[in-house]
């Protein structure tokens, strides 16, 4: 039997679309905007000033306390200044703006050889790696768990519908990623590695365990495809059957969870000395022209993404990351960070949106949900303002999936429920 | 680029794909699957039987756009839920009814039980049950009156037989169902019906109820489309043979004349599914239909009436707020909270 998680869906996974192109290198257009918030915690303080002269891997923002990231420079050239724009979250934030000189120059970081722990930890962390998944938590900080780490857990299930990025990895760059794992179970001081790697990517298996192959303590685990299979609690729970309590993070039963670009990640920063200013991204959706896996620069404004594989047909959305826990975006002028994991663009055809009508009661929400919730009692509580009872239904335990609201045939916007419940409790410290 | 940033884009939360499944096209596998019953009940009764079910749908789909309009609101019917009720309730009648007893029902069902409550979804007893019992103590005589299916075996059919209903009812031989032989042999142990006609539906009953293959080949399509949760019948089936074993003398005989006879396959799959009026949680799911099965019997053996399926459900739709609330599930990973010490001043916080 196939290790996975209760409960889940099998949305349509549509990765066909991009899953046989290659990685294909995009240059980055005569402007890029570095966002100074790529990850989840302090901003990231600007430190050039209009007129610096820049290499691609400079840094432009330094992290501002100890769960922020270092941000960088994604080309070679000038400083033109610091702008308010739009990020993919909707938010005004300040992006550093350079004129790319088209030359590409490099400033890197001394490469390692056989390093400690620490310089492990220290490296993520002045290379400012983080979660490149799309949940973008600084990596130094996960690996300086506070409590005794069994093991370290790579996701390479990439769950999300359209996603290819971390597949093209594994076909592509087995050793890499590989030697990604090994430094970070170093950091972590474990001897066991388990990735685990859904059950439609056969090649990708195929190739993980062969450039893992006489290496000790990397366990390659097929995964049963089921949505959310990566969701860290999920994930823990396939490969070991043991349960993230209720409220807590995955450290609490002795696992880390990281995963496969972003050991490619601390690969790069580590063995080739190159800060973390580019990320794989997979741009798909039946409205793009030529879908594919890009390796792209953090900066590069996602209209020039589109621009370099073309639309093909009229587009209703365009969502930054998976079509499941993505946001999406009112137009494509942000630019590309640290998790940016996908840009897609929907047709109306894809997104099959509904209005929503009247729960009908048919429990579908509740019988799909991993975390064991019942999404349509938080959802008619907290529409009646019933805040306190709509807590006995635990919204703070949703991971917002989404599988709830993919179900649902009344299309109720189940997982906004659950979202405006936590933070009205939180508000209201109820 | 131009182009692209003046372009108006869908903002909204997560996900941003759906499964394509909606309520109407839901209502619609289930008036299939109904039409299943139609049909067998049609072929087993006679084309009056088809009037009648047409009546309650019409009355339905009438007393639900009724509604809409006195409390002007946007018409609901489009979500097809009334056609479902109303057909539900006319295959709960028997086959010769009077033309008003399924307009009355149709409109009983929609406005008292259904609308009333707040519509589709909000109803906290199953509107065809509800309107079934009401029918049956409005009109008793008319609603317990079963006529005989047509004699196909005679080979001596006239046109008159598929109309019965239309044309003189007397004519027409009443039967009792055989539950009434279920309910007289209870003290002696020894059930005298005929299994093999009681599974085709050669037997006296509701246009819906009798046809048990019909009913199994309606369940089968609803499961295979995930319609329904097949726990929740298969459930209550269980239950009917347990406690017909443990309620009856000689229980052995009792399982199949009580599976198969009166409503309890048709309820099991239709009625007990309902998803308003049945539990949300697993398992609340359970018990609702353990539960229904136990009233049920209770009914059949030591109650006035042959049948009971309908009155349990309706009973027991009455305590699913109360279920749900008794099963509410913990989270993944929940952990209980470390009990107070005794004394601990801690302990209320
Ligand atoms: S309630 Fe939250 S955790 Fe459960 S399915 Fe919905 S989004 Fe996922
Ligand atoms: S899936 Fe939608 S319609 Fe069904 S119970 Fe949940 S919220 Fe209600």
């Amino acid at each position: 039997m196939k290790l996975t998680f209760k409960h889940g869906i099998h949305p349509k996974e549509r990765k066909e679309l991009a899953a046989d192109s290659p990685i294909e290198v995009m240059p980055a257009g005569a402007k890029v905007y570095i966002p100074l918030i790529q990850h989840i915690g302090a901003p990231a303080e600007a430190c050039v000033a209009a007129g610096d002269r820049v290499k691609a891997g400079t840094i432009v923002g330094k992290a501002a306390s100890y769960v922020s990231a270092n941000v960088f420079s994604s080309v070679s050239g000038t400083v033109s200044g610091i702008v308010r724009r739009t990020n993919a979250a909707g938010r005004k934030i300040p992006h550093v703006v350079i004129d790319n000189d088209g030359e590409y120059e490099e400033e890197t970081l001394p490469p390692l050889v056989d390093p400690t722990k620490e310089e492990i930890i220290a490296r993520c962390k002045e290379a400012g790696i983080v979660g490149m998944g799309g949940a973008t938590f600084p990596t130094h900080v996960k690996l300086e768990s506070k409590t005794p780490i069994k093991a370290l857990i790579i996701n390479g299930s990439e769950c999300e519908p359209y996603i290819t990025t971390d597949y093209r990895l594994m076909l592509e760059r087995p050793e890499n990623v590989v030697s990604g794992i090994i430094l970070l179970a170093k950091a972590l001081g474990v001897d066991t590695v388990l990735v685990g790697i859904e059950g439609n990517k056969k090649d990708a298996i195929d190739r993980m365990i062969y450039a893992s192959d006489g290496i000790e303590g990397i366990l390659i685990h097929e995964l049963k495809t089921k949505y959310p299979q990566g969701g860290e609690k999920q994930l823990i729970y396939a490969l070991t059957k043991e349960k993230v309590p209720n409220g807590g993070l995955p450290s609490d039963v002795g696992y880390i969870v990281l995963n496969i670009s972003t050991a490619y990640a601390v690969y790069e920063a580590c063995v080739l000395g190159r800060p973390c200013y580019a990320r794989f991204m997979t741009v798909s959706g039946e409205a793009i022209a030529r879908p594919a896996n890009l390796y792209v620069r953090t900066g590069v404004p996602f209209s020039e993404v589109v621009d370099r594989l073309g639309v093909k047909e009229e587009y209703v959305k365009a969502v930054s990351g998976g079509p499941m826990m993505g946001i999406s975006l009112s137009d494509l002028t942000p630019s590309v960070s640290k998790g940016s994991s996908a840009l897609l663009l929907l047709t109306e055809r894809e997104i099959r949106a509904v209005r929503p009508t009247t729960c009908i009661n048919c429990a579908r929400c509740a019988s799909v949900c991993p975390m064991n919730l019942m999404p349509m009692m938080t959802d008619a509580l907290i529409l009646q303002d019933k805040i306190k009872e709509a807590k006995e239904y635990y919204p703070m335990s949703c991971i917002e999936c989404g599988c709830c609201a993919y179900v649902c045939p009344a299309k109720r916007p189940l997982v906004q429920s659950q979202r405006l419940a936590k933070k009205l409790i939180r508000e209201l410290k109820i | 680029m131009q182009e692209n940033s003046t372009r108006k884009l869908l903002v909204s939360s997560s996900p941003h794909v759906g499964s394509g499944l909606t309520t109407e096209k839901i209502m619609l596998h289930v008036i299939i699957a109904l039409s299943f019953t139609l049909v067998a009940g049609v072929v087993i009764f006679g084309v009056y039987s088809l009037l009648t079910v047409a009546l309650c749908v019409a009355s339905c789909v009438c007393g639900e756009t009724l509604f809409n309009l006195i409390r002007k609101r946007p018409n609901t019917v489009k979500d097809l839920s009334a056609v479902v009720t109303g057909m539900i309730l006319g295959l709960n009648l028997p086959p010769t009814v009077p033309f008003y007893v399924p307009i009355v029902g149709g409109f009983v069902a929609i406005m008292l039980v259904k609308m009333l409550f707040g519509g589709l979804g909000r109803n906290f007893a199953n509107p065809a049950a509800t309107a079934r019992v009401f029918l049956l103590l409005s009109w008793g005589t008319q609603m317990m009156e079963y006529i005989r299916p047509i004699d196909y075996a005679s080979g001596a059919l006239t046109v008159k037989d598929f109309f019965v209903g239309f044309v003189d009812n007397a004519a027409y031989v009443t039967s009792a169902t055989p539950l009434a032989e279920v309910k007289s042999a209870a003290g002696t142990g020894a059930v005298d019906v005929d299994l093999l006609d009681m599974f085709l539906g050669n037997i006296p009953g509701t246009i819906g109820e009798v046809c048990a293959i019909a009913i199994i080949a309606a369940a089968i399509y609803l499961i295979a489309f995930k319609i329904i949760d097949w726990k929740i019948p298969l459930t209550y089936f269980a239950g009917i043979a347990l406690f017909s074993l443990i309620f009856y003398k000689n229980g052995w005989n009792f399982i199949l004349p009580n599976l198969l006879g009166g409503g309890v396959l048709f309820a099991g799959v239709f009625m007990l599914t309902d998803y308003a009026t049945s539990p949300n949680t697993r398992v609340g799911t359970i018990i609702f239909a353990v539960g229904a099965a136990l009233l049920t019997i209770l009914i059949r053996r030591y109650g006035g009436m042959n049948e009971g399926a309908s009155f349990a459900i309706l009973l027991m739709n009455l305590l699913v707020p109360l279920i749900d609330k008794a099963c509410k599930p913990h989270p993944f990973g929940y952990r209980k909270p470390p009990k107070a010490k005794k004394g601990g001043k801690e302990a209320a916080v």
